[in-house]
């Protein structure tokens, strides 16, 4: 399994290092906006992390369409088949990497949200609350978007992933919108990721390699 | 899930197009003279306008009350629901005031600046815990524990423990908490809300102007106003003498007294706003989009005189606007109301939200065409939970739709249920429409695909039951068979099948015309 | 434990409503060597694919040591080498990185073998596969299944694109395989020469069915071509049965017959040839034979 996850990791570095790059700009986004919150367009900070936000979701559903595109496209788990690999390990092996994909993004920037809480604010326990959701609640958006992305990504065709995946992406993404942080949203976020995982298994072990 | 979300937005946005083309008038409503001033300042001959009470629907789509707005909300500072009534942060001068979940205590913290006589002043920190039974500077169980509390923490700072079923007076200064008596276990008064009663501010403007007076002017041409009667509005910079409001959960509102920690009588009640499909008599707090009640007391004595209230229907379609005296009596009342487009009648504006101006009737057959869309069987669901819902998570509801068409109909208190049932069904026709023709489309194609009969069953069940989702659930999950032609009946076949599903007849395959000869293994023959 | 290492029961493969595989039913005993034959599109990579699972079955059973195809697992796919049409190898990456995945997946690596495999072949690691040749594709694929020692290796056209001498190489390490214990080899080749040196079993497919499945001594034996010549005109019904092919150009008649027995020879006795020679068949032209349409117009009297 590790050997598998490696190698998805040496062949989708390059959303390792925007992951990286995300969360470095999200800390130094927080970081800001905790020390000027009281100045003058202080608050700005805060709203330049909504776009940063849409744009890792994005970039995780194009990372789980680009996992399994390729994979059909230069039938590597054909290739892998025939190594002692079943084709569950393969999966799973595509899920951890996204899931430490998204948890390079948001570790450091809870770690420093809770580290600027301590160090800003007084230890009330509302703002725990807060910080907790909302991580929680981003981490499954992001987590959705990407199994969505490994559901429409296993196509011969650009259109479908590309498009469909998009478009999918941002009524997923409005959900938030809706329903806010709250159990709802979470509780709604974790069937999206259930009925898609399962349905990308289902496929993905039924199909032709 | 993906289709309750799409139309959520589809009919979010027909309902922000017809708040948008909704006229201004027909989401205000005023009332000349207020009724709560004396006659005689009422009808001073020095007066030009007089008092009026107004209230405004700010925002018929009620976005505070979508999910990100309402989680926010729900989570700054001075909130209700996060329990912290009052923080500042300055440094040093940090102070806040909020109810500590796990110790049940209220933690109160705020610097004491004491100028010296020679100019320099003195910080001293303090910090207090509150809790039933007293207050003190350490942590102590013996204080006690809150457990439910709804509070006012204006500068009355009172409370009501609803476990407890006491008001509670908590003076900061003296550092003392004064208990009130307990209520009864079946006493009728349910206190929901205490002090500030209002919900969705944002969505709601309510205001009372005083008298305005006349200007004079003298030999020399200056102008000049009389000064105006000595009436202070309540609300931010109200001083009762000693009358709080209480908002019950009946929708009732009674008067406290704070020096007793008891009821002093009713002062109202929050007005019904009248809806599309006839609401009831009373409403409650959970039945309103949002409301503000004003009590109203003079400068001079500070007496109460009185209460305004206003309240928006669930929908946000309709306001109304209430003055009630000292007693509790109710003085005047006013709807909001718009023109109807053929006579100009004057017609609530729940009726003209929908169908009053130019592209109205439109964006409401659009709505209707959307919510027609929603499985069945949720939108029965919604019939017979819509007032379950509180108004506010109406707004945000994805799968039960209680601001529907079919939940207005379902909260029509006109109506038998009988009445209220068919006219739902009636609401629903394209939906079932709908749902009996996808029902057959699935069970032909299942048919043709093969399915056993159970799962054929099983899927036209649920496709009468949740319509359209279902019907795409089915295209989505289908077995992808390219079917074969049955060399014995004709039909269409499964080639994964062992036996053609219609005629039962073993496999046989023209296309392929494989020698009549073997030569197989010995064995094998055998 | 199974005598039978692969097992094919009624396998059926429908193609977009296209039958490929009409029923096909073999077995592979463990220690052999079986060569599964049969024209382009008869369906012998698809046999391979559903047993190695890459393809499901459209109808039937599979089985690979004893484990369903289907779902077999990695333990079971460790002991299978296999080297596939077409020699899918990632192509993007370098022969070294595709060298170090293979061993870290593979339960078992003999690092002696694949080493000399890689200097015997001069296989370069520095480049990536899709820069490598066809041959040298080839010969990744072939020091690939052989270094983990396996115990099935499952070969479709594995010579495909080697030259002479990497194709005799090849044979030699096949051969090496087959003298270990306990051995099983499924190839499938387009160079019958090369099956008739090694094989033990033959099969051979023709329009969805497996209409050979014997070892290949049975089936020299068993397929006869037979040269006949008549007194007249050769007759027009030999009132034999399983003729296989036939041709007749006047007094002459070249037939070849499948399980041919004396009851068959009484039968042609009686219509008194005057010469009956056995004409003698390679494996090549058995398979054609056994391959070539039925029944072409003109050459039937």
């Amino acid at each position: 399994m590790l050997a598998l996850i490696k190698r998805e990791i040496q062949d989708h570095l390059v959303y390792f290092i925007a992951a990286l790059a995300s969360s470095a700009a999200l800390i130094a986004l927080l970081s800001t906006a905790a020390f000027h919150f009281e100045r003058p367009g202080g608050d700005l900070f805060i709203g330049l992390t909504i776009p940063l936000i849409v744009i890792l979701v994005i970039v995780f559903s194009a990372m789980g369409v680009t996992q399994m595109y390729l994979d059909r496209n230069r039938r590597i788990s054909a290739f892998l088949s025939t190594l002692p690999v079943t084709r569950s390990r393969i999966l799973t092996a595509k899920i951890i990497t996204g899931v430490l994909a998204i948890l390079i993004v948001l570790l450091p920037v809870t770690i420093a949200a809770v580290a600027l809480r301590h160090l800003l604010l007084p230890s009330i326990p509302v703002f725990a609350n807060l910080i907790t959701g909302f991580v929680t609640t981003t981490f499954l958006m992001l987590f959705a978007c990407y199994c969505l992305g490994l559901l429409t990504g296993w196509t011969a065709s650009k259109i479908t992933p590309t498009f469909g995946a998009l478009g999918l992406n941002l009524i997923l993404f409005s959900l938030i919108i809706v329903k806010g942080f709250g159990p709802e949203i979470r509780l709604l976020l974790v069937l999206v990721i259930a009925a898609c995982l399962i349905r990308t298994w289902h496929k993905f072990t039924s199909t032709s390699l | 899930m993906f289709l309750s979300l799409s139309l959520f937005l589809a009919s979010l946005w027909c309902k922000s197009i017809l708040a948008g083309i909704m006229p201004l008038d027909d989401g205000t409503v005023s009332l000349t003279p207020s009724g709560l001033l004396p006659d005689e300042r009422e009808n001073d001959p020095n007066i030009a306008f007089q008092s009026t009470v107004g209230a405004h629907i700010i925002r018929p789509e009620a976005s505070p009350a979508l999910g990100i707005a309402n989680h926010l909300g729900n989570r700054i500072f001075e909130s209700r629901h996060v329990r912290i009534w009052y923080f500042s942060l300055p440094g040093e001068d940090s102070s806040w005031l909020y109810l500590d979940k796990s110790s049940g205590q209220i933690n109160c913290r705020w610097t004491d600046v004491q100028r010296m006589p020679d100019g320099t002043s003195t910080r001293k920190t303090v910090q207090l815990y509150i809790g039933p039974e007293g207050v003190s500077e350490i942590p102590d169980r013996k204080l006690g524990r809150f457990t439910s509390i709804i509070e006012d923490m204006s500068e009355t700072h009172l409370l009501y423990d609803r476990d407890l079923r006491r008001f509670f007076r908590l003076d900061l200064r003296k550092r003392t908490i004064t208990k009130g008596p307990q209520l009864l276990k079946d006493d009728l008064h349910k206190p929901a809300d205490i002090g500030i009663l209002a919900k969705n501010r944002t969505i709601l403007d309510l205001y009372w102007q005083p008298p305005a007076m006349k200007k004079s002017q003298d030999d020399e041409g200056r102008v000049s106003y009389p000064p105006p009667p000595l009436i202070r509005e309540g609300y931010s910079t109200y001083q009762p003498d000693r009358y709080v409001l209480v908002l019950d959960e009946s929708g009732r509102i009674d008067l406290l007294d704070t020096e007793t920690l008891e009821f002093a009588g009713t002062a109202g009640y929050l007005p019904a706003p009248q809806t599309l499909f006839h609401s009831k008599e009373r409403v409650t707090p959970d039945d309103l989009l949002a409301y503000r009640v004003i009590p109203v007391a003079l400068k001079e004595d500070h007496k109460y005189r009185g209460m305004i209230a206003a309240a928006v229907s669930r929908e946000g379609t309709a306001l109304t606007l209430a003055v009630f005296d000292e007693k509790g009596v109710l003085i005047n009342s006013r709807q909001t109301m718009g023109k109807s487009s053929g006579d100009y009648r004057d017609v609530p504006s729940s009726s003209t939200f929908f169908f009053g101006a130019p592209w109205a009737p439109v964006m409401t057959i659009g709505k209707f065409a959307l919510e027609n869309l929603h499985p069945p069987i949720l939108s029965l669901a919604s019939y017979f939970t819509a007032s379950t819902f509180e108004a506010g998570s109406g707004h945000r509801a994805l799968f039960l739709l209680p601001n529907s068409f079919i939940g207005m109909n379902g909260r029509d208190a006109r109506q038998s249920f009988l009445e209220k049932l068919l006219s739902a069904f009636l609401l629903m026709g394209p939906s079932i429409i709908l749902a009996l023709w996808l029902n057959w489309r699935v069970g032909k194609d299942a048919a043709l695909v093969g399915l056993s009969r159970k799962a054929r069953r099983w899927w036209m069940l649920g496709t009468i039951a949740f319509g359209l989702a279902a019907y795409i659930t089915y295209r989505l999950s289908r077995p992808k068979v390219t079917l074969v032609t049955c060399a014995n009946c004709g039909h269409p076949r499964r080639p994964d099948m062992d036996k053609c599903h219609r005629c039962a007849s073993q496999w046989h395959v023209p296309d392929l015309t494989p020698p009549p000869w073997r030569v197989l293994d010995s064995a094998r023959e055998n | 434990m199974n005598e039978n290492v692969i097992q094919v029961e009624n396998l059926v493969k429908y193609y977009d409503g296209r039958c490929v595989l009409d029923g096909i039913d073999f077995a592979v005993p463990r220690g052999c060597i079986y060569g599964l034959l049969g024209r382009n599109g008869a369906g012998k990579t698809t046999i391979i694919r559903i047993l190695l699972g890459l393809e499901p079955a459209t109808r039937g059973r599979t089985l690979l040591l004893e484990t369903d195809s289907a779902s077999l697992p990695a333990k079971t796919r460790g002991r299978i080498g296999c080297v596939a049409e077409g020699h899918n190898l990632i192509q993007n990456y370098k022969v070294g990185r595709l060298i170090k995945l293979c061993k870290d997946l593979s339960l078992q690596w003999n690092d002696e073998s694949f080493n000399h495999l890689i200097q015997t072949f001069r296989l370069p690691t520095d480049r990536r596969v899709r820069d490598l040749s066809m041959g040298m594709r080839a010969q990744l694929n072939l020091s690939l299944a052989m270094a983990i020692d396996p115990e099935l290796l499952i070969l479709d056209d594995p010579t495909l694109g080697l030259d002479t001498v990497a194709r005799r190489q090849f044979l030699e390490l096949a051969i090496e395989i087959i003298q270990k214990q306990g051995r099983t080899i499924l190839f499938c080749s387009h160079i019958l020469s090369d099956v008739e040196r090694i094989a033990d079993r033959i099969g051979i497919l023709a329009a969805g069915k497996l209409v050979v499945d014997c070892p290949l001594e049975q089936l020299k034996e068993r397929v006869k071509k037979l040269r006949v010549i008549f007194p007249e005109a050769a007759p027009a019904n030999l009132y034999l049965t399983e003729i296989v092919n036939r041709q007749v150009q006047g007094r002459e008649m070249v037939i070849t017959v499948a399980n041919w027995n004396k009851q068959k020879q009484t039968i042609l006795d009686t219509f008194k040839p005057s010469s009956c020679t056995e004409v003698p068949m390679s494996l090549e032209d058995i398979f054609i034979e056994c391959t070539r349409p039925s029944a072409e117009p003109g050459q039937v009297a």
